[in-house]
């Protein structure tokens, strides 16, 4: 669980106090839980479901069009110029 | 000892559409940055993908000319990552059920023919292009390419030098070409390579520590880069220069060394589950055959076929075959006029000129083939002259069909009437005595000065043989 809870503190990037780790592994040994339960019952010959909704094929024609401008786009931004977002620099 | 190295291929294509791949946006390069964005493609809460059906038919279409089992179910998951190139922190992927498994390309290098067995191959979005200002310290982000659809190709570890790696991608793009999935044009990133990298003993059925270098955009690049790992990998083993590490590396072309990156996160890191907002995409047996029957020839049997049943020689076949659209056009011009030799020259020099003086590239030939045909036709039959011919062709080259029109309305149809060919040789000759003299001296030149001349007055409308001889029997009389 200590593990799980720091790799994923790393890759959300996040930072975690004490406290809430201990809520957040609280949550996932719920879940955990959960699937034991899920893990016990004899799926042998069930098809996998792939998806909740009962639904297939939501699709679109390749038509393009382009309502929005992208200073629509940026007023909410912290930084733009120049037609591009900023971001503090990045390291190869 | 022996070694060999093993190297496996990722290679990503921007696939030809419209627009991107879950959004209407365009998916068009070189626009102003952020020009091509919306709510949807910049990540904002709340935007819901739909699937470009052009996507799916043009994955499809990659893994049938790839030899791929296609999923009539396909379904798409989100791949976890934080970099500002990816607003919505997931790439939207397919990992359980990807497009295309299990397929196959045949390569042939100075070693001989093999098979190279593809894996997969899945859709995707593209991620956005940052730029680093050094003078401010500061990145810029691009969204435009966010969202532009992707195919991944991914083969098994089967290449096993930088001659085959180069025959293989050679064949993928010319396959992707010709059958319009993707224009591949690696000096505008719309395909990009990873190369995978291992070294063995050689025999050995163990695969050795494997590197992996992203985002390759050239042939020579890669070829470089897979020589210098493949000696750095050797010399780590043979003599203990460094502890090898699967790792993801950099290749600094300029350089021509290799450079770690930080660790990779392991596929576990990307935490992939299916994508709750899309919805499984199921092909269906009209949809399926649809693709199939539109599928093209293969470049090679479009090649023997020119050559075998319409009498072209190996190099006008093999200049045509480099470009589906110069097949196109020639086929539809040969259907109009039935001269192949003709329409291939007019295609591999007149039309490819055009296109150069307008800085295009062949797959850029968009003209009617039909109105070559017609064209063609008019000059077999001397209808029209030569120079002539080609000032037409500048018009169709801008969009005209009908040739024979233009050259009524311009004057250019080679007139019959022998009397008014005459008349012109006559006056020239009567009013150039000195060209008539040079020439009954020994100089072949002055006939040609007397020829042009009477060209230039009949505006290059009459059959240059008929000119020759009246011209001739006139300067006997002179
Ligand atoms: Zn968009």
């Amino acid at each position: 669980m200590e593990d799980l809870l720091d790799m994923l503190e790393k890759v959300n990037q996040l930072s975690l106090t004490d406290e809430e780790k201990a809520v957040a592994a609280g949550y996932f040994a719920a879940t955990e839980k959960d699937f034991a339960t899920f893990s016990a019952v004899d799926t042998d010959g069930v098809e996998p479901m792939v998806h909740v909704m009962p639904l297939e094929n939501v699709l679109r024609e390749d038509v393009s069009s382009q309502p929005f401008t992208r200073e629509d786009l940026q007023k909410g931004a912290p930084e733009a110029e120049d037609g591009y977002w900023e971001v503090p620099r990045l390291i190869e | 000892m022996e070694y060999e190295v093993v190297i496996g291929l990722e290679v990503h294509c921007e696939l030809a559409t419209n627009s991107k791949i879950f959004c209407a946006c365009s998916a068009k390069y070189g626009a102003e940055a952020n020009e091509h964005v919306c709510p949807a493609c910049c990540g904002m809460p709340g935007m819901l993908p739909i699937v470009n059906k052009r996507v799916v038919d043009l994955g499809m279409t990659a893994g049938m000319m790839l030899n791929c089992h296609i999923n009539r179910k396909t379904t798409f998951d989100k791949k976890n990552y934080y970099y500002p190139d990816l607003p919505a922190a997931y790439q939207t992927t397919q990992l359980f059920a990807p497009i295309c498994v299990n397929g196959r390309v045949d390569i042939e290098t100075s070693k001989g023919k093999k098979s190279v067995r593809i894996k997969q191959i899945h859709m995707e979005e593209d991620a956005g292009k940052l730029v680093h200002d050094d003078w401010r310290d500061l990145t810029m982000v691009d969204y435009n390419r966010t969202s532009v659809p992707l195919v991944e190709i991914v083969s098994q570890p089967d290449l096993s030098s930088a001659e085959e790696v180069v025959a293989y991608l050679e064949r993928l793009r010319s396959l992707l070409r010709f059958a319009k999935v993707s224009d591949c044009r690696w000096e505008q990133g719309s395909m990009r390579c990873d190369v995978n990298l291992s070294v063995r003993e050689k025999g050995s059925d163990k695969l050795g520590v494997r590197t992996e270098m992203k985002n390759m955009n050239s042939l020579a690049a890669i070829t470089r880069a897979i020589e210098y790992e493949t000696a750095r990998h050797i010399d780590a083993i043979v003599n203990k220069t460094e502890e090898l590490v699967q790792e993801t590396r950099r290749w600094d072309d300029e350089k021509g060394k290799s450079f770690a990156m930080r660790t990779k996160e392991t596929a576990g890191d990307y935490r992939y589950f299916p994508d709750p907002n899309v919805m499984p995409v199921v092909i269906d047996d009209t949809w399926y055959n649809r693709i199939k029957d539109s599928l093209p020839e293969f470049p090679e049997v479009k090649k023997a076929r020119y050559m075998d049943e319409l009498g072209l020689g190996d190099f006008d076949a093999t200049s045509l075959v480099e470009s589906r659209a110069f097949c196109d056009v020639f086929e539809a011009a040969y259907a109009e006029c039935g001269l192949a030799k003709d329409a291939a020259n007019w295609i591999l020099k007149d039309c490819a000129n055009l296109l150069n003086r307008n800085q295009m590239t062949a797959d850029m030939l968009s003209i009617d083939g039909r109105a070559l045909g017609k064209l063609i036709r008019l000059v077999a039959d001397e209808k029209v002259g030569r120079a002539n011919a080609k000032f037409i062709l500048a018009e169709i080259f801008a969009g005209a069909t009908d040739p024979e029109k233009i050259a009524v309305e311009k004057g250019f149809i080679v007139s019959n009437d022998t009397s008014l060919i005459e008349k012109v040789v006559v006056d020239i000759v009567a009013a150039d005595p000195k060209s008539v003299a040079d020439y009954k001296g020994g100089k072949e030149k002055a006939f040609m000065a007397l020829f042009g001349k009477c060209m230039r007055e009949l505006k290059g409308n009459c059959n240059p043989q008929v000119l020759r001889e009246l011209l001739l029997k006139e300067i006997d009389k002179a």
